[in-house]
């Protein structure tokens, strides 16, 4: 078991950070004080863009495990949801949040004033089945509040046909009919144009600061990786453009400089699955051996582009792309990702994290494993770990594969 | 006196050996019951549901995580030792992740003609429904550049086997939930178990046959044993249910998917047979990958009362998150139904019959007997 840990960020927009993510739980209670409507959602779909044109509050119960996380409040959650019957065979995220809405969800020890009771619960039908099952729970939970329930079969990027991106358009023109008999407002089509265009946006700047990474040495590495929260709960806003303006420029200004992210940095590493969110200075572990982190699977569920020209497509076709993309719905996609990443951003070894919290983006890693063997020459270490559970990781163990890894590594460089 | 189930244990037994051949006669696998296993059989395949048996795992590591069901890694094992050789390919609709993964894991490992993931709808409105018969015409689509064209003739034959094989099977189900059944629930495993192997018109004729015994072998008297409903999903080996039964306990109706929930309904409606295969797809009874545990609520409540079942014995496989994440609130549920329950897991190596035992004892003891 390992405590948690941050980790140590260079970029001087990791200090804007934490007030953007301060400022977007505060607005989630603002909203419910001021009446407005607070409705819970899976991220990773169009639904974001409509609340934000609406006027609505968003807020992700999913996101909301990692602040519990970086904060030490996921075992006491983890207790409640274990007293409750909850196996802790499940996924992490499903046990801190049921654990969380059962517990005191305003108690003193919880941060940013916790999440405001929701008005809407969206329910997918789709995405994964810990996800779905979340949902399914949380509607017990709230009894009181009004339930979209959102069809979104999984299909395998590479199979999406138009009929599928017609249903998909379906329920986004399904949510926005349901929001307007909630909300008593109409949905325009001109500001959510507007919306997409932002959402758009904060793709192309998200793009563009993964692309500073391919620069040796890098500007940027995963323990950064926390930017991604803009990506998550507020695309579609001029915050979001705004943050990762000023992030991308950072980057790019270090990237030109020929700054990177340690002085020396002698290998270059790829990262698979989620992130450890209670032990974020794992990724700063390699560096005392020149290792960085360049590159990594997760980031590219945001590496999406929306056509601001039909808004209603857009987020259909954002809907159905972002979950299969980095899950096992479509491994040779994930694969083809992975090592186009490798050869991209220079990388010498993976670290491909077995997340006992996470099945669906852990299955096609033993054959990406031989991918990256067979046609990159690409080594990788697997460490059993799990996203949410410190109970599930072993620092010790890690430290001493890592290192091992790290020394074969820089034999093969020399 | 009981019936012979032997026949059907071994036809399946040379089934599955067949399979271990690459010269076998056609056949798709499927993981999971929400596969169109009328579609593939119009197709010109014999539908096989993979099945991963017991015992230690030594190669399915080269694959999976370990903290996946046993019966995906089972079968990931046997099929690296070669004992599906005969496989032409998969075809499945997307239920859980696991399956859908190592559906795609197997594509990547051991290339066939076809391997094909059906994106099922999760509502059952107009939209739905046109977006499932879609689904099934790409899947037919998949079917024919592998040189198996569907015909609306063919498939209507094959929904009106199927209709017909799930209707054999249900009387069974009648007939044990009324005592008549000279079966135990071991042999009634065995006998479904073998209808996901064996070819459709032998079985179909396996079950005429096994059904016209039953009036010769009618049981004497009031069965005895607490009554109980199993729930979960996949139950391979029939000593499981022999050990649930020793314990005191008789088993009067399922909510497994080696059991009734593929059965219901038996047929879909429709004008034409793609119309009556989505239409049953859409309506099957509720698995938990699927539905809310509400549904289940309610689907497990009728079948107690309609069987007379006093608890719910849930045998699950280990680290299956649908069945995991409902457990809570339908436990729940079921006991405030007046229906306790008890739960174990099934590992690799199937169920420790004393560890088994005990469980079930509590639950019977809970029951007051």
């Amino acid at each position: 078991m390992s405590g948690s840990r941050k980790s140590t960020k260079r970029l001087k927009s990791a200090k804007e950070l934490n007030r953007v993510v301060a400022e977007f739980y505060l607005e989630c209670n603002r909203a419910k004080d001021e009446g407005r409507l607070v409705g819970w959602m899976p991220p990773m779909n169009g639904a974001i863009e409509l609340f934000y044109a609406m006027d609505l509050q968003p807020v992700f119960p999913e996101n909301w495990s990692p602040v519990c996380a970086a904060f030490g409040l996921t075992p006491g959650n983890f207790d409640i949801a274990h007293g409750l019957g909850y196996s802790r065979d499940l996924c992490g995220y499903l046990r801190n949040i049921l654990g969380y809405v059962h517990g005191d969800m305003h108690g003193e020890q919880v941060p940013l004033g916790g999440l405001p009771e929701p008005d809407i619960i969206l329910t997918p039908g789709g995405g994964c089945v810990p996800v779905m099952k979340i949902f399914h729970a949380l509607e017990r939970r709230f009894p009181d509040a009004a339930v979209f329930r959102a069809d979104l079969p999984q299909v395998a990027v590479e199979d999406i046909q138009q009929h599928h991106i017609d249903y998909a358009v379906d329920q986004i023109k399904a949510l926005a009919a349901f929001l307007e008999d909630q909300s008593g407002r109409k949905l325009d089509l001109d500001r959510l144009a507007q919306v997409v265009a932002l959402s758009d946006r904060a793709c192309q700047l998200w793009d563009e600061i993964m692309g500073y990474r391919s620069a040796v040495p890098t500007p940027f590495s995963a323990a950064e990786m926390g930017i991604m929260f803009v990506m998550v709960t507020r695309q579609g806003t001029q915050e979001a453009v705004d943050f990762l303006t000023m992030c991308r420029d950072e980057v790019a200004q270090r990237a030109a400089d020929g700054v990177g992210v340690i002085e020396n940095e002698k290998v270059r590493l790829f990262w698979d699955n989620i992130p450890l969110w209670y032990n974020m200075g794992l990724f700063n572990y390699f560096e005392k051996a020149g290792g960085v982190v360049v590159a990594e699977t997760y980031s590219a569920a945001w590496s999406l582009r929306l056509d601001p020209a039909k808004p209603i497509e857009a987020l259909a076709l954002k809907s159905l792309q972002s979950y299969p993309l980095v899950s096992c719905v479509s491994i040779k996609k994930r694969m083809d990702m992975v090592l186009n990443a490798c050869r991209e951003y220079h990388i010498d070894g993976a670290i491909l994290h077995r997340n006992k919290s996470c099945v669906p983006i852990t299955l096609g890693q033993m054959d990406i494993k031989r991918a990256l063997e067979q046609k990159l020459g690409v080594p990788s270490l697997i460490i059993d770990a799990d996203h949410m559970d410190a109970e599930n990781f072993s620092e010790a163990q890690f430290q001493t594969r890592a290192d091992a890894f790290m020394e074969m590594l820089l034999e093969r460089k020399a | 006196m009981s019936l012979d189930t032997s026949p059907f244990r071994q036809a399946a037994a040379e089934a599955w050996a067949a399979l271990a051949d690459e010269n076998a006669p056609s056949a798709l696998g499927y993981f999971c019951t929400y596969a169109p296993v009328e579609l593939i059989h119009a197709a010109g395949y014999r539908p096989i549901r993979i099945m991963g048996g017991s015992g230690s795992i030594s190669r399915a590591d080269a694959l999976t995580p370990a903290f996946i069901c046993p019966y995906l890694r089972l079968a990931a094992d046997k099929a690296l030792a070669g004992e599906f050789k005969g496989l032409r390919g998969l075809m499945q609709g997307y239920t859980c992740d696991v399956s859908c993964g190592v559906m795609n894991i197997w594509e990547q490992n051991f290339p066939c003609e076809v391997h094909h993931t059906i994106p099922l709808p999760y509502g059952k409105g107009p939209g739905a429904r046109e977006f499932l018969l879609k689904a099934l015409a790409e899947a037919a689509e998949k079917l024919a550049a592998a040189g198996h064209p569907v015909t609306d003739e063919a498939l209507d034959k094959s929904m009106d086997l199927y209709t017909a094989l799930r209707g054999r099977v249900l009387e069974l189900y009648e007939l044990r939930q009324n005592g008549l059944l000279p079966l135990s629930a071991a042999e009634l495993l065995e006998v479904i178990n073998a209808g996901f192997i064996v070819e459709p018109v032998q079985y179909r004729s396996m079950l005429r046959g096994l059904l016209s015994s039953v009036q010769e072998a009618l049981p004497a008297g009031q069965p005895s044993g607490v009554p109980l409903i199993v729930s979960g999903s996949i139950i391979e080996d029939p000593a499981i249910l022999d050990t649930v039964e020793a314990a005191g306990a008789r088993i009067v109706s399922d909510d497994l998917c080696t059991g009734l929930r593929p059965m219901l309904p038996p047929d879909g409606r429709g004008d034409d047979p793609w119309q009556r295969l989505a239409d049953r797809l859409l309506e099957r009874s509720p698995c938990p990958a699927r539905t809310r545990a509400e549904n289940r609520v309610e689907f497990i409540t009728a079948l107690a009362n309609n069987s007379g079942a006093r608890g719910v014995l849930f045998l699950l496989q280990k680290f299956c998150t649908p069945h995991l994440a409902d457990l809570p609130d339908l436990r729940r549920c079921l006991s405030e139904a007046g229906l306790p329950s008890v739960v174990f897991e099934l590992e690799e190596t199937g169920a420790n019959a004393g560890q088994l035992a005990t469980r079930v004892e509590a639950l019977l003891e809970m029951l007051g007997d």
